[in-house]
């Protein structure tokens, strides 16, 4: 029997499953989806990124994925889920009205979660931005559905066509593999970062289906949207930053990382922190990397003053290359970094600005 | 009258201590302290600050096994008012959706109360579903990452709350009862009384409520009741690093680590 045959003969007792919240038969669903989230009309990068995995999970499967966009304006909407083709989706529903403009999570995970009861999808993955995080877990409770957070990796059982959802579970360094075998629809989210982007292929096509919104709101709103401001923008996000310089407790001040900032901006980047830099204060919290903050993708992570728990090393997994500077030999984030300095950071991260600035005046690509 | 406030919390080991068996892969569980889930605090911090100016009460609430006592003897020390542990074996194993099915049904128990406060997260799982999910299952308006409550009118039965996101600072208005999750850091929780305690020791000792009194179907509470199973589990594979010292005096070893960078292409 193949992998889609089992899929699709799968059939559980539900019998041993809370009689409130009804069966849900995992070989009634079928298909993979990704709901596509809107930032100012457009669709973000994190969640084109979801289709990587859903690319992956589809052809293990046999079967197909959607792409699922909420907005308040049917071109935009449009728009992205033709994006969402192109990155690998085969085709997209949208969903459009009014009452998405203020992007309340209730009213977002009801239209949802009642397309969801429609169409009976096998997997829903979500990424896990803010908004994501959001708004997963209530699609969930409205499904009486498992859902799993930050997953890095998915996968499918051989034995059942279950998705395995695998997500570090504590302190970063086991991996759990979970899955939901007696109800369905599996949801998971996975952070902006942990996946690549899908390469965009202008020639591929698919059909877009376009619902009404006021068909699929079913939560009453019971608030409302009073006033959004923008935040300034003159600073790269750390999610995008190709350069990071982060700083850890052994920083120890706000003056240190004012030095970490000067080689950010001699680099292009930007500067982050461990949770313990967080915790001092020293770096406020969105620019934490780890595992209770975000997970980065660039060229080159610098770790300065940071020990290397393990719950900090996660966020750098998909860095391109990793430099560590550290007074302690012994600190772990030497097994996880490409090059390292053990000296006093006082002193090496100076002289890597002035290195850097002297390459730059003799020219690139004219050093030994 | 005044607010009703729940606020929940949960009763984490401190991750920061904790160690694996490399080994065996297993949890080194002894000298492992637990702590009233740090972001909680927020939370509880939030609660008794609406209360000391809207008047009211807060109650803590925590679903547990039994040595979360001391967590709630904790809030309490704070000044929350009263404190319950949910708490029994058919609630054991829980996934988020079991767990904020027995969380929503003690609510409602509960009774009549304005706001249900959460922390943004835990630090031992760190899925911050609970509060959106205890949400769903009472049908009530929430939304995550408040820093700040900025007014509240008691006679229109609303609340107007400031939040942040990656890029934007929102404003919403909730009407009552609403659910919160509390952004981290955002409270500066106050410290313990030793006074506190001992007046609630004696005056309003915390209660236990176990499945015998929420009478909850054990086929939708605990391991039974959660879809989600762990079915295994396996060492994060190492990514592949270089893991190069780079020798010398800081000054040297600087210049040796960019002449690599700018060879490797990494820095132009």
């Amino acid at each position: 029997m193949s992998l889609a045959e089992k899929r699709k003969a799968k059939r559980v007792n539900c019998a041993t499953v809370c009689p409130d919240w009804g069966c849900r038969q995992p070989g009634e669903h079928e298909g993979i989806w990704v709901v596509g989230e809107l930032e100012d009309g457009v669709i973000s990068e994190p969640s084109l990124q979801m289709l990587t995995p859903a690319r992956n999970v589809a052809q293990k499967l046999g079967t197909f994925v959607e792409g699922i966009v909420l907005g308040p304006e049917e071109a935009e909407a449009r728009e992205a889920a033709e994006e969402m083709i192109r990155r690998g989706a085969d085709r997209a529903t949208v969903i459009v009205g009014e009452e998405l403009a203020d992007r309340i999570p209730a009213v977002l995970a009801s239209a949802i979660a009642s397309l969801a009861d429609e169409r009976r999808p096998d997997v829903i993955l979500m990424s896990a931005t803010m908004r994501g995080r959001e708004v997963a877990p209530y699609i969930a409770s409205l499904l009486r559905a498992g859902i799993t957070a930050d997953c890095t990796q998915f996968d499918v059982d051989e034995d059942s066509g279950d998705l395995f959802m695998i997500r570090p579970p504590f302190a970063a360094i086991l991996l759990a593999y979970i899955k939901t075998p007696t109800r369905r629809p599996q949801i998971a989210t996975a952070r902006p970062n942990v996946f690549p982007m899908p390469p965009r292929d202008e020639s591929r096509e698919g059909p877009v289906e376009v619902k009404r919104a006021t068909d699929y709101v079913r939560a009453r709103p019971q608030m409302r949207l009073i006033r959004s401001e923008v935040l300034r923008k003159d600073e790269v996000p750390l999610e995008k930053a190709e350069y990071v310089v982060a700083g850890g407790k052994g920083i120890g001040t706000k003056e240190g990382f004012a030095a970490l900032e000067a080689l950010a901006n001699a680099l292009g980047g930007v500067v982050a922190g461990s949770r313990r830099a967080v915790d001092l204060g020293l770096v406020p919290h969105e620019k934490q990397v780890g595992q209770t903050g975000k997970s980065v993708r660039p060229k080159l992570y610098i770790a300065v003053g940071i020990s290397g728990a393990a719950q900090h090393v996660i966020g750098i997994r998909e860095a391109g290359t990793v430099v560590a500077i550290n007074i302690d030999r012994d600190a772990p984030i030497f097994k996880s970094a490409d090059y390292g300095i053990v000296a006093d950071w006082h002193e090496v991260v100076p002289a890597l600005l002035r290195e850097i600035e002297a390459r730059r005046r003799m020219g690139s690509g004219k050093g030994t | 009258m005044g607010l009703r406030i729940a606020v929940g919390i949960k009763w984490v080991p401190n991750n920061q201590a904790v160690r694996f068996d490399e080994k065996t892969g297993t949890l080194i569980r002894e000298g492992v302290v637990s702590v009233v889930n740090p972001h909680d605090l927020d939370a509880v911090e939030l609660a008794l600050r609406l209360r000391d100016k809207y008047g009211g009460s807060v109650v803590a609430m925590s679903m547990s096994p039994p040595s979360a006592t001391k967590g709630l003897e904790h809030v309490l020390g704070m000044g929350v008012d009263e404190a319950i542990l949910i708490s029994d074996r058919a609630f054991a194993g829980a996934d988020t959706l079991a767990t904020s099915y027995v969380i929503s049904h003690a609510l409602e128990r509960l009774g009549d109360f304005d706001l249900a406060l959460f922390g943004q997260e835990t630090i031992d799982s760190s899925t911050a579903h609970i509060p959106a999910q205890v949400a769903g299952w009472l049908g009530l308006p929430y939304v995550y990452y408040v820093n700040d409550v900025e007014k509240l009118d008691e006679g229109q039965r609303s609340i107007t709350v400031r939040r942040l996101l990656e890029d934007r600072a929102e404003w919403y208005e909730l009407a009552l009862p609403a659910v919160l999750g509390v952004a981290m850091k955002s409270q500066l929780p106050r410290p313990v009384r030793l006074s506190h305690k001992l007046r609630v020791r004696t005056e309003n000792p915390i209660k236990t409520w176990s499945n015998e009194f929420l009478k909850l179907d054990p086929r939708c509470t605990g391991l039974r009741g959660s879809p989600t199973i762990v079915s295994k589990s396996t060492w994060t594979p190492e990514v592949p690093r270089r893991k190069q010292i780079i020798d010398g005096p800081p000054e040297e070893a600087a210049r040796k680590l960019v002449d690599i960078l700018f060879k490797e292409g990494i820095l132009r």
